[in-house]
């Protein structure tokens, strides 16, 4: 008996140190604007749906949720941010030459058909992030657009 | 005459640069030989509708894009490289992890049969290419290097084997 309670009481201490362990926040303070000069020209309706659905983990900027400032959720959420930004990162989509563009739109598109972005543990946890039907058909949509524009472009 | 002096110096010093750009190290040319290799592996897994295989070879591509000596590149050429080989890279993985969707895999196909074409016209691929160009895929068709002058379209496998002819013989 005392040695379930040492054990708890460990786990009490353990649990309240890493607390002081926080990962480094994805906030750089700037709104995003589609007319940023680093950022990729995105049309308003488009940004509302990417804003909810998407840039928690690929943009600078994360809308953090309450339990992410509980160790170690934080250190999860951190890291599907740092796995997400070396993916794509709309904050810095605008840097990039046409070509590298076109591939992270044909692999976004990609994804978002299969249904595995949003990735299903974010939706379940942020069920404002699920995309509609609707929604998924404007994005496609979009890309299509810019897609057909950016081939053409790159004479591919 | 001072001034024209430093003009057609730095003229000639352009020109020169230019020329140095254009000189490729036959290290580099052998490293994009191998993964010009690879791709057509890919090219011809996709031929026979092999998604297996077809990743293997884009797993095999991501392998020989890192074993590139960037340190025999000139500034210029390090640049042009980078963009296209980053490319390449991360269209190669997709086709590499989505070896149960071949239709996945070809649309990374189109976007990585571009910048291969454009690693062979920068830094030679060793061997002579033919680009093929089929109209019926996708919006405007796609393009495909091949190693052989007969047509075997990567796009529809064995739906539309013929479709295609070849735009340009790559020496």
């Amino acid at each position: 008996m005392i040695g379930i309670k040492k054990i708890l009481a460990g786990m009490l201490i353990v649990f309240m140190a890493i607390q002081f362990i926080r990962p480094a926040r994805n906030e750089n303070g700037q709104a995003f604007s589609a007319d940023a000069p680093n950022n990729f020209d995105i049309p308003e309706n488009i940004l509302t749906i990417l804003k909810r659905s998407c840039f928690d983990c690929h943009s600078n900027n994360t809308r953090y949720p309450w339990y992410a400032h509980i160790q170690p959720i934080g250190w999860l959420v951190a890291k599907d941010i740092k796995d997400g930004k070396a993916k794509l990162n709309f904050g810095e989509l605008g840097d990039l030459s046409p070509r590298r563009k076109a591939t992270k739109l044909q692999e976004m598109k990609n994804r978002i058909k299969d249904g595995t972005m949003p990735l299903p543990g974010y939706i379940f946890l942020h069920r404002d992030a699920r995309l509609s039907k609707a929604d998924t058909e404007l994005i496609l949509e979009w890309i299509e657009d810019v897609d057909r524009i950016g081939k053409v472009l790159l004479k591919l | 005459m001072k001034t024209m002096m430093v003009l057609s110096a730095l003229c000639f010093l352009s020109l020169s640069l230019s020329a140095q750009d254009k000189v490729v190290d036959p290290k580099v040319t052998a490293s994009v030989t191998e993964i010009v290799t690879h791709y057509l592996d890919l090219k011809n897994a996709l031929a026979n509708d092999n998604g297996g295989d077809a990743a293997a070879a884009g797993k095999e591509v991501v392998i020989s894009l890192s074993k590139v000596d960037k340190s025999l590149l000139t500034s210029t050429q390090k640049k042009a490289y980078s963009d296209l080989a980053d490319d390449a890279k991360e269209n190669a993985e997709h086709i590499g992890e989505n070896g149960g969707k071949i239709e996945h895999q070809r649309e990374h196909f189109e976007l990585l049969s571009k910048d291969v074409y454009d690693l062979v016209k920068t830094f030679g691929g060793g061997q002579p290419l033919y680009k093929d160009f089929c109209p019926m895929y996708g919006d405007k068709g796609g393009a495909w290097l091949s190693e052989t002058k007969e047509i075997k379209n990567p796009y529809f496998g064995k739906k539309m084997l013929k479709c295609g002819s070849v735009k340009e013989e790559i020496k």
